[in-house]
């Protein structure tokens, strides 16, 4: 059983772009600074049919699933403080493969895994009702996208909303580093961006 | 699919098993009451040394603690029903399976392999039921991995993991 391995395929561009016509639900987005505070969240309404079906009092969580509680902006600021944290720990989680010390161009003893990318935090991570995907910048800005499990190509749309933000937020004047995100254009075109289907 | 290593928490949040697969002669199994084989090396990049000297005590801890706040983030966002499966990184790999009686298997392996939430609930019902908890002379609890690091089921996941 634990030979069998299930290689994700590489999608190119042109299969991405065509996959977001089917698109999966968009349950929330998340930009965390580098300083690891919460500096935009938006959740979008999701219309599961048990929920439309359900009394219109009941609450629909973050992820419109029925029966969950809505977080509040203080749970959001908690959920991002702790993410930040252990984004820095899954780093430093990365296994050390101990090598020859002869072999070892930089002398160290150990390297990682895929010596040819940098250790990283959390990429993506999965329950039984939502995938994370997670697009930290250069810069240390991380982005938190939730969605349905069976989305594809959310790398693709991940990649929509950094140029978004560096067109909208980060090109805008009145924006000032570290600052929550209160730009009209920007809610605009990302809502267009990730609602659209 | 490389495994890289594998560990079991009970539900007092104790590391009880914890099992490192390193390639070729480097080899070594760590567990708690069991003469270790891992050679020191010394680790000689700076900022690193502290954080890689203390790393091999320290990682159950770290793993613990990293599937505990993201399953407690999965519970807020997706309800009580919600259960933390896998995250990724750019290296590697982490699988959670938890049982309900709050057991945790946690394993790390290459960043292809598949979902491994059934080959870890296989671990725990071919090799932890089997070898663990029907041992007559294992006790309820594990402390410091007490009756878990027994060689059959030492031998058993070893069987599972390489095949």
């Amino acid at each position: 059983m634990l030979t069998k391995c299930f290689r994700s395929l590489p999608f190119d561009n042109l299969s991405g772009l065509r996959g977001l016509s089917v698109l999966g639900p968009v349950f929330a987005l998340l930009i965390i600074s580098k300083a690891g505070s919460l500096i935009f969240h938006r959740t979008f309404p999701t219309s599961t049919p048990g929920a439309a079906a359900g009394p219109p009092g009941q609450t629909v969580g973050t992820l419109g699933l029925p029966g969950t509680s809505t977080l509040t902006t203080n749970d959001y600021l908690v959920l991002a403080g702790t993410f930040h944290g252990v984004h820095a720990i899954t780093r430093s989680l990365t296994p050390k493969i101990p090598v020859a010390p002869s072999a070892g161009s930089s002398g160290r003893s150990w390297t990682y895994p895929d010596p040819t990318v940098p250790a990283s935090g959390i990429e993506s991570m999965e329950s039984s009702f939502f995938r994370l995907t997670v697009f930290q910048t250069l810069s240390g800005t991380k982005f938190l996208l939730f969605t349905d499990p069976s989305m594809p190509n959310t790398d693709v749309l991940m990649k929509g909303v950094y140029e978004r933000y560096a067109d909208f937020v980060c090109k805008n004047p009145f924006w000032q580093m570290e600052m929550p995100i209160r730009i009209d254009a920007w809610e605009r075109s990302m809502n267009q961006w990730l609602t659209r289907r | 699919m490389v495994v890289y290593s594998f560990y079991i928490f009970d539900r007092h949040a104790a590391c009880i098993y914890k099992k490192t697969w390193l390639p070729s002669s480097f080899s070594s199994s760590v567990t708690p009451a069991r003469p270790s084989s891992q050679p020191s090396q010394p680790y000689v990049n700076g900022g690193l040394q502290a954080r890689a000297a203390l790393s091999a005590d320290n990682d159950a801890k770290l793993v613990f603690g990293t599937v505990f706040s993201l399953r407690t983030m999965v519970r807020k966002l997706g309800g009580e029903d919600d259960s933390f499966l896998s995250y990724r990184t750019s290296q590697y790999k982490l699988h959670y399976y938890e049982t309900p009686t709050n057991i945790k298997f946690v394993m790390l392996t290459d960043t292809k392999s598949g979902s491994m939430r059934i080959a870890l609930q296989q671990i725990y019902v071919n090799c932890y039921v089997e070898y663990v908890v029907k041992n007559p002379l294992s006790p309820v609890e594990h402390p410091g991995g007490l009756g878990v690091n027994n060689e059959l089921f030492e031998a058993s996941l070893e069987q599972f993991v390489v095949c």
